[in-house]
Parts: structure tokens; C-alpha cells; sequence
């Protein structure tokens, strides 16, 4: 479970964030619906912990946070199995639990037949699934994953639902960024929508819809963002 | 130590970039091909073999800075440019390990540099039928801390600059601090006589000249060179660290 209060981001005049709160339970993909420039990175980095935030607090259960926020970042002269045994280590695994370990994942994401190669040269779905395998190799309890299928064909992205509804069963707790809305529509439980760093509506697709008087996602984000970007630029 | 994890990776990660490792070999060879042309030019005569012997120490100096500066180079700045930075530091690890990790990884190759350096010394030397001088204090009280200080400044500069391109051309610029004051010692010896011993670089280049005229060198002197160059390598490290703490140096913007 992740719980976000009152969460606060500046960079020098600009409010990135604004007192953004909600709460992303276990065993649900909460999707983080928002314009660009609504804030979704800078709201993922500081639930990552890799960006400090001006005030408010992220709470999160179970060991740690996994987190694939803007690239992949795989290093290319080291094989898939060497770039999981690395974030391996890091996180403080060794000896044969690690290796146990980077089987299992190499095999819950059809990466075995890769597995010694080196990632230079991979393709685009290589590469998320390497980049995927490495935040999941200590099996964290939470998450983060920002535009995910950005770049992956249809295959590799119905194979990507398919191991994320598997975690979620698994009663994982994921945090879904994403601008495409019908991805977000199949695959979250819970949408919260940002715009303008705050949160503007929390809820299923449905409801949103109907709060919203709207007969599809695309027009009830458009009314619930458009309203937020009015008020906010006046 | 999660910086012994991260200094294997990135030295076994380093080791199979070829293509760099040969550059660095040539760099590191170029002074012992310098004094190997100048030798065929001037022969063995006393003057010429004097000048063979100052060129060596300069070009040792100038070797330290040179076998770790593309892995330097790549560390912190092509990190953040191929974007796999953030994904590094999104693991529970302090950014000192993350330093402390990429400066031993540096300092191992800089350390292969500088010997490669001292090897093909040994064989112009040899070939110009000089003596060859007794190297062993010299080389652990004065180039080893050497290595580390200009791996730390090397570090330095690629976890400041925002890309690869900016830390090549700093990093190219720092090389010549050790080539200019080397030279400028060498036409100006009198300047590594008092205190001078003690600062980085004069003291390395005090240490190589007495070891090659075959002048004695002084514990205390080697030991303090030796202390104060590795302080100062650790008060850069900490300078690293915490620029490495600042969001427009992880994110680069």
C-alpha cells in the first residue's frame, strides 16, 4: 500500500505539486492519469524516493519500492542475467537465494532465452522486460511504473497486463502512470487524475464517467483537467 | 560495501569496452613512444639521456590522469546520458557508495594506465641503454595517491558536467595540470625545493626527479606526500558526493 499526504514540490516559481493526496491500495492497479506538466513524475520520483519533497509525507509497506520511471537505463555490456544480478546485490542479495532468484524472473518474464546475452542491440520489449526484471528481482511490495508500454508493440504490451494482472492477484500494490487512457482504462482498478500537481478526482473508470456526466474516460479526463486548468490559470 | 559491488560491475562492465581500453593503452604509451623518438634523435649522450630522464617523470605524472579518464568519463556523465543513472539510484544505496564504487573502478584502471606507462619506460630505457631507477617509493608514496586524486577529479568533473561530451573536454583540460607543472618544474627545479614537496603533483615530480638523479629520498617527506595527496583525494570524493545529492546533477536539468 502507498499512501500520499499533503505531498508538496517547488522548483523555483513553479508548483510542480500541490498538498496531493490518495492512497493506492494492495492488490490494485491505480492508474495516475494526467496531462503533461500535471505532475505525475515529479509526484513518482518523490514516492521513489529519489527527489525530496518540500513537504508532506509517502508511506509505503512491505519491502521497499520497485520503481521504472522514464527509461530503462540497461547496461548494455552486461547480459540480462549480469544486469538483474547487479540490482540483486544492491539490494543486499548474494550466493544461491540471488541466483534462485534472477531464474525466476527471468522466467516470469520470457527472458531465459536472452538471459546471456548482452542487452546491446535488444529490442524495444527486451529491453522494458530486463528493465522490469531488475525492479522485481527483490520482489518488492510496491510498484511504480511511469508509460510503461511506451515504444512496445502489442504482443509485448498484452504479455505486460497480462504479468502485471498476475501481481496484482499476487496481492502487489502497482501505481500506473500513463497518457494513453484506454490503457489505463483496461488495466487499472483505480484511476486517480492529476492536473495542475493536485488531484482532481479519484475513482473506477465508471465512476469517473458518471460523476463526470461523460460516455467514455477520454471526455469525463477532459472535463475533470480542462475545469482544473481553467481555475488555475485564473 | 555496496561500493565493491558497484566498483566490480563497473570495472568488469569497463573491461569489456575495447575500444576504450586500447585509446587508454595508447594514451598511456605515448610518453615512452615520445622518449623513444627523441631517444633515436639525440642517442645516449649525456645531455640527450638527462633530457630522456626529465621527459619520463613528467610523462608518469601526466600517465595517472590518463587510464581512468574514459572510464571516468562514463561513470557519472554517461550515466545520466544514457539515462540509466536514475534507475541506479533508485536502489537503497547512499550516493556516497554510489561515488566510492565508481572511484575504485576509475582508480583500478588508472592504476593499469600508469603501469603500462612505467613498463614501456622500462623498455626505451633499456633499449637506450640508460639505467633504469629504482622506482618503488616513488610509486607507492607518490604515484598510487596520485592515481587516486586524479581519479577523485576525474569523478568530480564527470558527476558535475551534464554530458559526455563536456566532461571529455574538461577532463582533457585537467590533463594538462600534471603535463604543464611537470614541464615548468622541469625548467624550474628550484620551485620543489622547501614546503613545495608536500603539494600534489610538485611533490610526485620532486619524488621521480630524486629517485632518477639517484638522489635520496626522505621518509618523511614520501610519507606526508603521500598522506596529503590522499586527503585531498578524499575531501573531492566528499565534494562528488554531494553534488551528486542535487537534483539538476541526477536529472540534468
Amino acid at each position: 500500500m502507498i499512501e500520499v499526504q499533503n505531498l508538496h514540490k517547488q522548483y523555483g516559481r513553479i508548483e510542480a505539486v500541490k498538498s496531493l493526496s490518495f492512497r493506492a491500495p494492495d492488490g490494485a492497479i491505480t492508474g495516475l492519469l494526467g496531462p503533461n506538466g500535471a505532475g505525475k513524475t515529479t509526484t513518482l520520483r518523490m514516492i521513489a524516493g529519489v527527489l525530496k519533497p518540500d513537504s508532506g509525507s509517502v508511506q509505503a509497506d512491505g519491502p521497499g519500492i520497485g520503481a521504472l520511471l522514464d527509461h530503462t537505463g540497461l547496461y548494455q555490456r552486461l547480459t540480462t542475467r549480469e544486469n538483474l544480478e547487479y540490482f540483486g546485490e544492491l539490494h543486499g542479495m548474494s550466493g544461491e537465494h540471488l541466483s534462485g532468484r534472477v531464474q525466476q524472473v527471468l522466467a516470469a518474464l520470457g527472458l531465459e532465452a536472452v538471459a546471456e546475452r548482452r542487452t546491446a542491440g535488444f529490442s524495444q520489449g527486451e529491453r522494458m522486460k530486463t528493465a522490469l526484471g531488475r525492479i522485481l528481482i527483490n520482489a518488492p511490495r510496491n510498484l511504480l511504473l511511469d508509460e510503461p508500454t511506451n515504444g512496445l508493440d502489442v504482443p509485448t504490451i498484452r504479455s505486460l497486463r497480462a504479468l502485471l494482472r498476475r501481481l496484482r492477484d499476487e496481492g502487489q500494490c502497482i501505481l500506473y502512470s500513463s497518457h494513453v487512457l484506454e490503457e489505463v482504462r483496461v488495466l487499472c482498478d483505480r484511476i486517480v487524475v492529476v492536473a495542475s500537481g493536485r488531484v482532481v478526482a479519484e475513482g473506477t473508470a465508471e465512476e469517473l464517467c458518471r460523476v463526470t456526466a461523460s460516455d467514455s474516460l477520454e471526455d469525463a479526463f477532459v472535463k475533470l483537467t480542462s475545469l482544473e486548468e481553467l481555475q488555475c490559470s485564473r | 560495501m555496496q561500493s565493491l559491488i558497484i566498483a566490480r560491475k563497473e570495472i568488469l562492465d569497463h573491461a569489456r569496452d575495447v575500444r576504450s581500453l586500447v585509446s587508454s593503452a595508447f594514451y598511456a604509451l605515448m610518453g615512452p613512444l615520445v622518449v623513444l623518438m627523441v631517444s633515436m634523435g639525440t642517442g645516449k649522450a649525456d645531455k640527450g639521456g638527462n633530457v630522456l630522464l626529465a621527459m619520463m617523470s613528467v610523462f608518469a605524472l601526466v600517465a595517472t590522469f590518463v587510464g581512468g579518464m574514459n572510464v571516468a568519463m562514463d561513470s557519472i556523465a554517461g550515466e545520466r546520458e544514457r539515462r540509466s543513472l536514475l534507475p541506479l539510484l533508485l536502489n537503497p544505496i547512499e550516493r556516497v557508495e554510489v561515488i566510492l564504487g565508481k572511484w575504485l573502478a576509475i582508480s583500478f584502471f588508472a592504476l593499469c594506465g600508469s603501469l603500462v606507462n612505467l613498463a614501456g619506460f622500462r623498455v626505451v630505457l633499456a633499449a637506450a641503454r640508460l639505467p633504469v631507477p629504482d622506482l618503488l617509493v616513488p610509486v607507492t608514496c607518490g604515484l598510487i595517491p596520485l592515481v587516486l586524486l586524479a581519479s577523485a577529479l576525474e569523478l568530480l568533473i564527470s558527476t558535475f558536467c551534464r554530458n559526455v561530451k563536456e566532461a571529455h573536454t574538461y577532463l582533457s583540460l585537467l590533463v594538462f595540470a600534471p603535463m604543464g607543472l611537470g614541464m615548468f618544474l622541469v625548467f624550474f627545479p628550484r620551485m620543489t625545493q622547501g614546503l613545495w614537496f608536500v603539494w600534489p603533483i610538485v611533490g610526485q615530480q620532486s619524488m621521480l626527479q630524486h629517485s632518477i638523479d639517484g638522489r635520496g629520498i626522505a621518509p618523511l617527506e614520501a610519507t606526508l606526500l603521500a598522506l596529503i595527496t590522499v586527503a585531498s583525494a578524499s575531501v573531492v570524493l566528499v565534494g562528488a558526493s554531494r553534488l551528486l545529492h542535487r537534483d539538476e546533477i541526477v536529472y540534468g536539468s
